[in-house]
C-alpha cells in the first residue's frame, strides 16, 4: 500500500503521471527501428508509433531525412492487420505526409483499405489518402472517392465528404467533378452526412453568389432533416443577408423566422442567434428572437441557459432595450449554480437595468467575484467600464468597486482590464480624475505586472502635474525608484522630470530626487536621471519643452547618415537636430545612391523621397517611374526606366521636363538602355525662392537614340541610331514632397508650445468624400504627415472627428494641424495650422484649397 | 549447436514466417500472381497499376509469406531499395512477351544486385517469364539470356514460365523458395 502511494508520488513529481514526460526525439526515432522487425512486433511498435505521435503533437519538429526515415519505417506496419495499430498508422500518415518525402507509397496500400471490407479501416484510409495525394495523383482515386462519398456506412461517406473539403483548397476543379455524388449524399438519412455534404456544397459555390443564392433557396423551400445541415444553412443565409447592401430577399429573413419555430433546440437557438447578431436587424425585428432566446434562459439544460444568456449579453451592447423583457429571467439567473451564467445574467442585466438596481447588481458581484475565472471577471469590468460612461451619477460606487477588484488576485490581462477602465473614466470625467488617480497609485504600490506599473506611472507623469496638487503624486513615484525593478525605475525617473518640467514650485525638490537617482545601478535609470537633471537645471523653457515634453524622436540611420556628413562639410554653425526627426527611415537606401554621385554630392542631406510614381501607363512599350528627392534648395527627379521591347536598345536617355517657374540646373542621361534592364536619368531643379510657388506640374517627355537590334542576342544591327521621344505623364510636385511626417508623443503640448503666432484657420467643405474615414485617409496624405494620438482612427458610428498631424516642413520648420471633421452631405473641415513659420502655415493652409 | 541456438532454431520453424519482396516493371503481373496465391473470399476481381506498394499474405507449402508488392512504374522504382533490408527471397516478375523492354528489366535487375543491401547477401532470386501465355511472349531461356543470369553466382536463383491469370508455373516457382528460404533459415 504504502509502496504504491510512493510510486504514484513519483510519477507526479516526474511529470504529473504522463507516461510520456521524459520523451526525446532521439531516442523515440532510434526506437522507431522496431517497425522494420518481421513478424511485426504490434506491442512495441504501437507503444513507439504513439510516442512519435506524442512528439509531434507536442511541436516537436522532425527534419526531412528523419521524417521520411520514420515513415518508410512506418509503412511496413501495414503488414500487421492490428486494428489499433492500423489506426495509428493512419495517424502517423497524417502527421508526417508534410514533412516526409515520397510519401505517395502508402496510395495503393490505402487504396486497398478503403475498398476493403473492414469498417474501422474504410473511414480512416480515406482521410489519410486525401493528404498524401497531390493534383497530379487525384484522378488515379478518383473512382474511390466518388464511390465512397456515396457509400452506405455514413462514417465513409462522412469521411469522404470531409476529405472533399481538404482536396477543395488545393484542387476544386477535382471535387467538381463529384458534384453528382455529393448531391446524392445531400439527400442521405443520416444527420451528419447530410451536413457534410452541405457544407462541401457550399464551399464549392462560395466564391459564386448566385450559385450560393440559388442553392439557399432551393434548400429552404425544401425540409432538411439533419439539425446540423440546417444550423449551418441558417449561418449561410445570414452571411447571404449580410453581404446583400441593397435588396435583399426577404423570403431569407422569412426563413430565419421560420426556423425560430423548428422543433429542434440547436436549431431555434442558432436562427434567434443569427436575427439578433444580424447587424441589419432593427429593434423590430428583434422581439421573436429574444423571446426564443428568454425561453432558454429557464431551461434545465445549463448549456442552452449559457448559450442564451451569452447571446442575449451581446444583443444588450446594441440593442439594451430589446433585452429589458428578459430582465425577470435574468434576475433569476444571479443565483445559478453555474457561475459563468450568473456573470453573464448579471452584467446583462447591469446593461439593461435602471440607474436604481445598479447597487444591488454590483452587491451581487461581489459576493462571488472570487469564484469566477478572470475571463469572466474581465467581462464584469467590461459591464462597469460601460455601465460608468452611462450613468456619471454612479461613478462614485463604480470607481471603489474598480479600486476593490484592483486588489483583489488576478492575473495581468484583469487587471489591465480595470486600470484602463479605470483611466477610460479618468478621461470621460475630470471630476473623477483625482480619486482614479489616488486608486492607481495605491494599485502600484503593490503590483507584480511590469508593464502595468510603466503603464499608470506614465499616466500619473501625464495627467498629474495638471491636478490640483500634483506634490502627492510625487511620493508614489519616487517610491518606486527606491522599491522596483530597473524598468519601472526607468519610467518613474522620466515621470519626475515631467513634474519638475511642469510644476515650478517643485522643481528644485525633483532636482534632488534625480540627483539621487544618478546614484541608481542601472545604467539606462542613471542616463535618464542625469539627463533630465541637466535639461531641468538649466530653467530654460525651451529646452524643457524641446526635450522633456515633446522629445525628439529620431531614427537613428538617419541621424546617423546626417552627423556623418556634418562632420565631414566644413560648416561652422551648429548641427541642426529637427532635420532628422522623421517617424520612418524609408529613404536610407536612396540617400546612399544620391550621395554616390558626384552632381549631387553638395546639396546636403536628404529631407524626403516620395514612393515612386508611374509615369507610362501598365504594359507600355517603355516603362518610367519617378521618385522626387527633396533636399533642403533642391528636388531631385529620379527616373527609373525599362525598355520593354526586345528588337531596340536606347541610348542617351533622358526626360525633359518643363513647368513654370522651374528651371533645370542638371540633367543626367541614362547611357545605355537594353531590353528588359532597368536604368536611371536624374533631373536637379532648384526649389523656386518664393515658397508659394514651391508646387506645380511638370510636363514630362522621354528623349533616347534607338538602336535596332536582333532580338535573340541583343547586339545592334546597326551603327547608326535615330532619335525619338515618348510623351510621359506630368510630374507633380506637391507640398507633401516639402513636408517630412513626425511623431509628437503628446500633441496637446506641442500645440501649445507652438503657440497661436502663425496661426492660420479656414473652413472647407469635401463634397467629393462621403465618410470621414476617407477624409482622414485622403488629407494624411496629401499634407505628408503624421497623425498624432492615434487621432486617424475613427470610432465606429462617429459623426464627428478631430484629426491631429505633426510634421516638419523642409528647413526644419515645425507644423503641427488639427482638423476638425464633420460628416454632412459631404464632410466638412475646419482646418488650422501652426507652425514656427508664418509662411508655413500659409503654403500648408492654401494647399488644402 | 549449443541449447540457445536450438530453441531460436525450433521457433523459427514453427513460426514458418516469410517475407518476400515482389518486383519487376509495370505491367509484368506481380500484383495478378500474388492475386492468384490469396484464397477465394480474399481475391480481388479488378487489378489496377500499383501505386506505391501493397502488403499481400499468403500460405504456400503451409508457409505464411508476407509479399511486399511494389509498383513497377519507372517513378517509383527508386522506392524498392527501402523494403530490401528486411526481405528474405526476392520474385522478379518479367514479363516475356515485352521483348522491347527485356533491356530495361535488366537495367532495373543490375542495379537491385548491386545495391549496398543486396550485393553481398545470399538472397534467393525467383524469376518469372510471365505471360507465357501471349503469342509473341519469347521462351524462359531466352529471358534468362536476355537478364543476363548466369552472371549471378553468390545467390541462388531459378526461372520458370509462368502465367499469372492461370497459374501455371507459379506453384513450381514458389515451391522452389520456399525451400531455398527453409534452407537458409535452417543454416
Ligand atoms: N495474358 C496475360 N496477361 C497477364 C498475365 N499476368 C498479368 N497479366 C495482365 O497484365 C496486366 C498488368 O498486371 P498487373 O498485375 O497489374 O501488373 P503489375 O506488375 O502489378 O503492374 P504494376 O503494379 O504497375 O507494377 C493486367 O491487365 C493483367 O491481367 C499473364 O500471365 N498473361
Ligand atoms: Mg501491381
Amino acid at each position: 500500500m504504502i509502496g504504491s502511494f510512493k510510486q504514484i508520488k513519483k510519477d507526479e513529481e516526474d511529470g504529473g503521471g504522463n507516461p510520456y514526460h521524459s520523451t526525446d526525439k532521439t531516442s523515440v526515432l532510434q526506437e522507431a527501428r522496431v517497425f522494420n522487425e518481421t513478424p511485426v512486433n504490434v506491442k512495441r511498435s504501437t507503444h513507439v508509433l504513439t510516442k512519435i505521435l506524442y512528439l509531434l503533437n507536442q511541436g516537436e519538429t522532425l527534419a526531412t531525412k528523419e521524417a521520411t526515415d520514420a515513415f518508410f519505417a512506418m509503412t511496413k506496419l501495414f503488414q500487421s492487420n492490428d486494428l489499433v495499430l492500423r489506426r495509428l498508422v493512419y495517424l502517423g500518415i497524417k502527421e508526417l505526409c508534410n514533412i516526409a518525402e515520397d510519401t505517395i507509397i502508402v496510395t495503393s496500400s490505402l487504396t486497398k483499405d478503403m475498398t476493403g471490407r473492414e469498417d474501422q479501416y474504410r473511414a480512416p484510409s480515406i482521410r489519410a489518402l486525401c493528404r498524401i495525394t497531390d493534383a497530379s495523383m487525384m484522378q488515379a482515386i478518383d473512382r474511390y472517392m466518388k464511390q465512397a462519398i456515396v457509400d452506405r456506412a455514413p462514417g465513409v461517406s462522412s469521411a469522404a465528404l470531409v476529405s472533399c473539403r481538404h482536396i477543395l483548397k488545393e484542387s476544386p476543379e477535382v471535387v467538381k467533378r463529384w458534384v453528382s455524388e455529393v448531391q446524392e449524399a445531400l439527400s442521405s438519412d443520416c444527420v451528419m452526412v447530410q451536413f457534410h455534404a452541405l457544407g462541401v456544397l457550399h464551399q464549392l459555390r462560395k466564391s459564386d453568389k448566385l450559385a450560393v443564392t440559388k442553392l439557399v433557396s432551393k434548400l429552404t423551400s425544401s425540409s432538411l432533416r439533419s439539425p446540423y445541415a440546417i444550423c449551418l444553412l441558417i449561418r449561410i443565409v445570414a452571411r447571404l443577408i449580410e453581404e446583400d447592401e441593397i435588396g435583399y430577399d426577404s423570403r431569407l429573413s422569412d426563413f430565419l423566422e421560420s426556423m425560430l419555430r423548428h422543433k429542434a433546440e440547436m436549431v431555434t437557438y442558432e436562427a434567434a442567434n443569427a436575427i439578433v447578431t444580424l447587424k441589419r436587424s432593427s429593434a423590430r425585428d428583434l422581439p421573436p428572437a429574444i423571446s426564443v432566446l428568454q425561453l432558454f434562459l429557464s431551461s434545465p439544460k445549463p448549456t442552452l441557459r449559457f448559450a442564451a444568456v451569452r447571446t442575449l449579453s451581446k444583443v444588450a451592447m446594441t440593442h439594451p432595450n430589446a433585452v429589458t423583457a428578459c430582465n425577470l429571467d435574468l434576475e433569476n439567473l444571479i443565483q445559478d449554480v453555474n457561475r459563468s451564467i450568473a456573470t453573464l445574467a448579471i452584467t446583462t442585466l447591469l446593461k439593461t437595468g435602471s440607474e436604481g438596481s445598479v447597487d444591488r447588481l454590483m452587491k451581487s458581484i461581489s459576493s462571488f467575484l472570487n469564484d469566477i475565472s478572470d475571463e469572466f471577471k474581465i467581462v464584469v469590468v467590461e459591464a462597469l467600464r460601460s455601465l460608468a460612461l452611462k450613468y456619471p451619477r454612479k461613478q462614485a460606487v463604480l470607481m471603489g468597486q474598480l479600486a476593490d477588484m484592483l486588489r483583489s488576485e488576478g492575473g495581468l490581462p484583469y487587471k489591465e482590464a480595470i486600470a484602463s477602465t479605470i483611466i477610460t473614466i479618468i478621461e470621460d470625467n475630470p471630476e473623477a480624475k483625482e480619486k482614479g488617480l489616488d486608486h492607481l497609485c495605491e494599485f502600484i504600490e503593490d503590483c507584480e505586472h511590469t508593464t502595468l506599473a510603466v503603464r499608470i506611472i506614465h499616466l500619473l507623469g501625464r495627467e498629474g502635474p495638471r491636478t490640483r496638487q500634483p506634490s502627492r503624486y510625487i511620493r508614489f513615484v519616487y517610491n518606486r525608484v527606491i522599491l522596483e525593478n530597473a524598468a519601472v525605475r526607468a519610467a518613474a525617473v522620466s515621470v519626475l522630470a515631467k513634474f519638475g518640467a511642469q510644476c515650478e514650485g517643485l522643481l528644485p525638490n525633483i532636482l534632488v530626487l534625480l540627483q539621487r537617482c544618478m546614484m541608481d545601478t542601472e545604467d539606462e535609470v542613471r542616463d535618464r536621471a542625469t539627463y533630465y537633471h541637466a535639461i531641468l537645471a538649466t530653467r530654460d523653457s525651451t529646452l524643457i519643452h524641446r526635450y522633456i515634453l515633446n522629445p525628439p524622436q529620431f531614427a537613428l540611420p538617419s541621424l546617423e547618415r546626417a552627423l556623418v556628413q556634418y562632420l565631414q562639410s566644413p560648416a561652422v554653425e551648429p548641427f541642426e537636430t529637427r532635420m532628422e526627426e522623421r517617424v520612418v527611415p524609408t529613404h536610407e537606401k536612396y540617400a546612399e545612391q544620391l550621395s554616390a554621385i558626384p552632381q549631387f554630392a553638395h546639396l546636403g542631406p536628404l529631407f524626403k523621397s516620395s514612393t515612386p510614381v508611374e509615369l507610362t501607363e501598365a504594359e507600355t512599350e517603355y516603362m518610367v517611374r519617378c521618385i522626387k528627392h527633396t533636399f533642403q534648395n533642391h528636388i531631385v527627379l529620379q527616373f527609373d526606366c525599362t525598355n520593354t521591347l526586345n528588337d531596340q536598345l536606347l541610348e542617351s536617355v533622358s526626360v525633359v521636363v518643363d513647368g513654370e517657374g522651374w528651371v533645370v540646373q542638371t540633367s543626367l542621361p541614362c547611357a545605355s538602355l537594353p531590353y528588359s534592364q532597368p536604368g536611371s536619368c536624374y533631373i536637379l531643379l532648384p526649389i523656386p525662392e518664393d515658397i508659394m510657388s514651391t508646387t506645380g506640374t511638370l510636363s514630362a517627355t522621354l528623349k533616347f537614340t534607338v538602336r535596332d537590334c536582333d532580338p535573340a542576342t541583343g547586339e545592334p544591327d546597326t551603327d547608326e541610331g535615330y532619335e525619338d521621344d515618348y510623351t510621359l505623364e506630368d510630374v507633380e510636385i506637391t507640398v507633401a514632397d516639402h513636408v517630412q511626417r513626425a511623431a509628437r508623443s503628446n500633441f496637446a503640448a506641442g500645440w501649445e508650445e507652438l503657440g497661436a503666432t502663425n496661426e492660420l484657420e479656414d473652413t472647407f467643405a469635401l463634397s467629393a468624400m462621403s465618410t470621414l474615414e476617407e477624409a482622414v485617409t485622403q488629407i494624411t496624405q496629401f499634407l505628408g504627415m503624421h497623425p498624432c494620438d492615434r487621432s486617424d482612427r475613427i470610432p465606429e458610428g462617429k459623426s464627428s472627428h478631430t484629426l491631429y498631424l505633426a510634421g516638419t516642413y523642409r528647413g526644419g520648420h515645425e507644423v503641427l494641424v488639427r482638423a476638425k471633421l464633420a460628416l454632412a452631405d459631404g464632410v466638412t473641415m475646419q482646418l488650422t495650422v501652426r507652425s514656427d513659420d508664418p509662411e508655413v502655415s500659409e503654403v500648408i493652409a492654401s494647399a488644402v484649397g | 549447436m549449443g541449447v540457445f541456438d536450438k530453441l531460436v532454431f525450433a521457433l523459427g520453424l514453427k513460426k514458418r514466417e516469410a517475407s518476400v519482396l515482389v518486383i519487376g516493371l509495370d505491367n509484368s503481373g506481380k500484383s495478378t500472381m500474388l492475386n492468384h496465391f490469396k484464397s477465394e473470399d480474399q481475391k480481388s476481381t479488378e487489378i489496377v497499376p500499383t501505386v506505391g506498394f501493397n502488403v499481400e499474405k499468403f500460405k504456400a507449402r503451409n508457409v505464411g509469406f508476407t509479399a511486399f508488392d511494389m509498383s513497377g512504374q519507372g517513378r517509383y522504382r527508386s522506392l524498392w531499395e527501402h523494403y530490401y533490408h528486411d526481405c528474405q527471397g526476392v520474385i522478379f516478375v518479367v514479363d516475356s512477351s515485352d521483348k522491347l523492354r527485356l533491356v530495361v528489366a535488366k537495367d532495373e535487375l543490375d542495379m537491385f544486385l548491386q545495391h549496398p543491401e543486396i550485393r553481398t547477401r545470399r538472397l534467393p532470386i525467383l524469376f518469372f517469364a510471365n505471360k507465357m501465355d501471349v503469342r509473341e511472349a519469347v521462351s524462359s531461356v531466352k529471358v534468362s539470356a536476355a537478364l543476363g543470369l548466369e552472371r549471378i553466382t553468390n545467390k541462388p536463383w531459378h526461372i520458370t514460365a509462368s502465367n499469372a491469370i492461370t497459374g501455371d508455373g507459379l506453384h513450381e516457382g514458389v515451391e522452389w523458395l520456399t525451400n531455398q528460404i527453409k534452407e537458409n533459415l535452417n543454416k
